[in-house]
């Protein structure tokens, strides 16, 4: 989309080349740092330098020396994708009564909602834990997916609504006016606009669940479930007293792909519902 | 919930064997080994399924005190840290060992670890590993390793005069370790932290002497300026880098020196000259009491399989599980006998000095509080350079005693 | 919504009385309808969040009023208020009081203004779109912990490279403090860079151009235009964000443990509940975080007014 006050000179691409490097700086100097660390052999992991000089690629071959954290990679896929599918679903729907309905107890469910996030997750776990095992989803993808999707609900649903009341609904009654059915109006004009907020919201949730370490190591037990920041916990250094640097960081560093892959294509998304924003004029 | 790691061979052959699970330290590098070998030599009566749990050890500790509080009949072995077994006993969590069963447990076994497993007098799990700190010196720097802390510190400022690397390396964080080395100390005065069973606070003037040399490593400018940040990966990096002429830490620093060096200069010539001696004493004519490491297994109170689960636990406690841990994962044995073998002697060059020290150790506060009490310390010694001896010492006394009497809060 | 009533009067037929009472009962019957679609749509999330939160809830505010061991269920006693009395008498409470709430305010504050700034670049620029959108959002995709431990790692004194041979900030107070802020700021950032932009592109271009024709320059059209059409977006993003600072846990534990007067409640809970397992304590904290996020979103939501989602008036 091209701002139509923006003219793509040289001159701006340049400062905008220079305002990107910027940001890529900011997001990538720690993650170097981290990657740097997972190529670093024994000898020198201590020895103060921001870079590797001998890479080497044992820790990737260590963590993927069996398949407990491949196993955990895929259970981390599963259960994210269903929980943010499942938030994004429940949410969006309460989101647009909030936004757009009248009904008694609204207020009341945004304010139910809200302490749903407030409270401390560290309270909640042993009981939790309790009833999982009581209903006999302990270790199971469901045990992890009904707690994500419920502490994902709130920042969802927040979200979510702030966003559908920016919408200017009169187009959907314009469509309509102009003979549109209401699942065209709805799919053609309202489904675009609320694209941007629901593309985030997914984006959000998902990273959320993605970097959940409480709930993945409290509420499972075995390679059935267990996530990858669960597993990365027990990874296991030479001896009793040795950190394990170089898989964790190799581990941090393979789970991050996945979640680059998903904003890549989430962020094309985002990008295809501010085109449509353009409609709005 | 039945668990299958990669580690038990799930689904497997031998049907009509009973699933008996182990939560401790699945993870442990010779584990697995030890876990397969027992369930063969079981002849089909049980499986040892080795469950996960977080390698450090306060994880491990949150993740089966949940369990074990809510009852989990899934549970079959228990592997507590050793300073988490009066407390397990106390909540009654383990079963006791009795009888001709204490004697099998403990057949052979050094008395000090012993002494960890044991709660009210009676015996609650079976020793499995132990350890204890070494002081590790350049020979390089010193001809002769120094024997009291006093030496130690002059050796250090006189390296530094002459511009050597001088540092004292020591776990001085806010954490566990910290606790490892101020009891070390205390118990090297002769003092104690909490009485026999327990119920009172014990602060005298041994305490504040120990207090006052962790002051003086804090302040004579012989520690790293990161003493206060220092755990073992920190303490054994000071050595590795040369910073530190002597640390405090744990027997696996040659082997863990010795696989930096294959890749490192710096570490291969620190290597060329690193020797172990026991930890330094604090007055001239008392060995030191070093305080001890180590691991415990147990049976689980609410385990269906109780009498499986001790023989289960017997084995992966047997000399022969000893000398595959201490080869895989460099964890002391427990098993006196064990000293004299070639396999031990190989994997700790240092073994008479393990011995001797493993002679005269000590424990941590045997406490159903222990976590407790060692929060409360580690909080109110920290950092060592802000000790006022005789101030510190009176609130460690009015708060470990709340510590002890369920009162306040943790810092 | 304007209730169109009519009043039948003496100078009207049956018939069009009988067909304003039709389109009132239409209009009536509208409403129920209404609110009944509005009550079926926020049923599955609230009998989600219920049934996994009602209870632990309920149960740790039960446990905030006993005296409970988890180590010992049988020495139960109810002790009214007496856990929230000890903990609001201990100087360690107020000393992690104050580091959170500095830690929120300033980390709040930080990441409002490098997220909007962030979020702008995200929005405006025109080189490498993808590539800024995507890159910007790996610091929050990156696991906490991990984050953590490496800016650990990085701060250490000979071993990391941001700390020089002779400098160990992770063992003071203040220089803790900041690293840790720095630490929980890098990650959160794209956080609320992104709610921000997708914020940013509601608003109408014509209507900055309007603006620009107006004569007004870039940083009162932003402040003018742009920023009160953002006003849900930046409460969303601001609330969530203070809520989490508020419980900022694993930074803290990893970076320095609480140690030098660096522990935030949540770390302080951690030491009471899981690792002393005094229920009753460590219950009362969270109780007393909940509660003391609870005013400052209340404050958030009634500052922000209309522009709160479930408030009336939104368009």
């Amino acid at each position: 989309m091209a701002a139509t006050n923006t003219l793509e000179t040289p001159r701006r691409k340049l400062y905008w080349g220079a305002v990107n490097a910027v940001v890529l700086i900011y997001a990538f100097v720690p993650v170097i740092w981290i990657v740097s660390l997972s190529l670093k052999s024994d000898g020198e992991l201590n020895n103060g330098r921001y870079m590797t000089t001998s890479p080497t690629f044992e820790a990737y071959q260590q963590i993927f020396s069996n398949d407990d954290f491949t196993r955990a990679l895929i259970n981390s896929i599963g259960i994210c994708l269903i929980s943010t599918f499942l938030a994004l679903l429940i949410g969006t729907s309460a989101a647009y009564a909030i936004a757009r309905l009248q009904f008694p107890g609204k207020k009341a469910i945004v304010g139910a909602s809200l302490l749903v996030a407030m409270f401390p997750q560290i309270a909640l776990v042993t009981p939790l834990f309790s009833i999982t095992v009581a209903i006999g989803i302990f270790d199971t993808w469901l045990g992890l997916i009904i707690p994500y999707i419920t502490f994902a609900l709130p920042l969802a649903i927040y979200t979510l609504s702030a966003f559908f009341r920016e919408i200017p609904w009169e187009l959907e009654k314009a469509a309509k006016m102009d003979g549109a059915t209401p699942y065209q109006a709805f799919r053609k004009v309202i489904a675009p606009l609320a694209m941007p907020g629901v593309f985030t919201t997914a984006i959000l949730v998902f990273i959320n669940c993605w970097n959940d370490f409480l709930f993945a190591l409290s509420l499972t037990t075995s390679t059935d479930a267990r996530t990858v920041p669960a597993a990365l916990s027990y990874f296991q250094g030479a001896t009793t007293f040795e950190k394990p640097t170089q898989a964790i960081a190799a581990a941090a560093v393979i789970i991050t792909i996945p979640i680059v892959i998903f904003v890549l294509f989430f962020q094309r998304r985002i990008v295809a519902g501010l085109t449509s924003g353009a409609v709005k004029g | 919930m039945v668990a299958c790691t990669v580690l038990s061979a799930c689904g497997g052959g031998d049907s009509g064997a009973i699933d008996l699970n182990y939560y401790g330290d699945a993870s442990q590098l010779g584990m697995a080994e030890i876990m397969q070998r027992c369930s063969e030599e079981s002849d089909g009566r049980y499986r040892i399924i080795g469950n996960l749990l977080p390698s450090d050890a306060d994880g491990q500790r949150d993740q089966l005190v949940r369990r074990l509080a809510a009852g989990d009949t899934g549970i079959d072995v228990v592997g507590p840290d050793v300073t988490w077994t009066a407390e397990f006993a106390e909540a009654g969590w383990l079963e006791p060992i009795e009888g001709e069963d204490a004697e099998r447990a403990t057949e052979g076994l050094l008395q000090p670890p012993i002494d960890t497993a044991t709660w009210n007098d009676t015996l609650y799990a079976i020793p499995k590993s132990t350890n204890v700190q070494l002081l590790w010196y350049r020979t390089d720097l010193v001809d002769e390793p120094p024997t009291t802390w006093e030496e130690m510190f002059e050796m250090s400022l006189d390296l530094k005069e002459q511009g050597e690397p001088y540092v004292i390396g020591f776990t001085g964080a806010q954490y566990e370790g910290y606790v490892v080395g101020f009891n070390t100390v205390l118990a090297s005065f002769g003092g104690e932290i909490v009485n026999e069973d327990s119920t009172e606070v014990e602060i005298d003037d041994k305490t504040v002497q120990a207090l006052e040399l962790l002051r003086e490593l804090g302040t004579n400018g012989t520690a790293s300026r990161s003493l206060s940040n220092s755990q073992e990966p920190e303490v054994f990096a000071q050595m590795q880098t040369g910073e530190a002429a002597f640390i405090l830490n744990w027997p696996y620093v040659s082997s863990a020196m010795a696989a930096a060096a294959e890749t490192d200069e710096q570490s291969a010539e620190v290597l060329d000259n690193l020797a172990a001696t026991s930890i330094p004493q604090t007055t001239e004519d008392q060995p030191a009491r070093v305080t001890l490491g180590g691991r415990n297994i147990g049976v689980s109170s609410t385990s269906e399989h109780k009498a499986e689960a001790f023989e289960a636990a017997l084995c992966m406690a047997s000399p022969e599980s000893q000398v595959t841990q201490a080869i895989e994962a460099g964890d002391v044995p427990v098993t006196e006998a064990l000293f004299e073998r070639p396999e031990i002697r190989e994997a700790f060059p240092q073994y008479e000095i393990i011995l001797d020290s493993l002679q005269t150790a000590s424990n941590r506060p045997k406490s159903p509080v222990y976590q407790n009490i060692s929060t409360t310390i580690s909080n109110v010694i920290s950092p060592p350079s802000q000790i006022e001896p005789e101030e510190t010492a009176e609130r460690l006394r009015s708060e470990i005693q709340d510590a002890l009497d369920g009162k306040g809060i943790l810092p | 919504m304007s209730a169109t009533t009519t009043q039948p009067g003496p100078g009207r037929s049956e018939a069009e009385d009988e067909a304003a009472r039709i389109a009132r009962q239409r209009h009536n019957e509208g409403i129920r309808a209404e609110r009944r679609f509005g009550l079926m749509l926020c049923a599955p999330a609230v009998i989600v969040m219920a049934a996994v939160t009602a209870y632990p809830i309920a149960y740790a505010v039960y446990l905030s009023f006993m005296r409970a061991d988890l180590r010992n269920p049988s020495d139960r006693e109810f002790v009214g208020l007496d856990n929230y009395i000890t903990i609001l008498s201990s100087p360690y409470w107020w000393n992690a009081f104050f580091v959170t709430s500095f830690i929120t305010v300033v980390g709040a504050a930080l990441q409002l203004v490098l997220g909007m700034a962030l979020a702008i670049v995200m929005h405006r620029t025109i080189v490498g779109r993808g590539l800024v959108r995507t890159s910007a959002l790996v610091p929050y995709a990156i696991v906490t912990v991990v984050a953590a431990f490496s800016w650990r790692f990085a701060w250490s004194q000979g071993i990391g490279w941001l700390a020089g041979p002779d400098s160990a900030p992770l063992t003071e107070r203040w220089p803790s403090l900041f690293i840790i802020l720095l630490s929980e700021v890098w990650k959160t950032i794209p956080f609320m860079a992104l709610l921000l932009m997708a914020g940013l592109a509601l608003v109408p271009e014509d209507l900055l151009k309007a603006a620009s024709m107006d004569g007004a320059n870039a940083w009162q059209r932003f402040i003018k235009v742009t920023v009160p059409l953002m006003k849900p977006a930046i409460l969303v993003a601001l609330l969530f964000r203070v809520m989490d600072s508020f419980r900022i846990f694993d930074n803290i534990f990893v970076l320095t443990s609480g140690a030098n007067d660096t522990s935030s409640v949540s770390v302080l809970a951690y030491n009471n509940l899981i690792r002393g397992l005094n229920l009753g304590i460590g219950s009362a904290m969270a109780v007393l975080i909940f509660l003391t996020i609870a005013i400052v979103a209340f404050v958030f939501i009634k500052g922000f007014g209309t522009a709160a989602p479930g408030a009336d008036g939104g368009r």
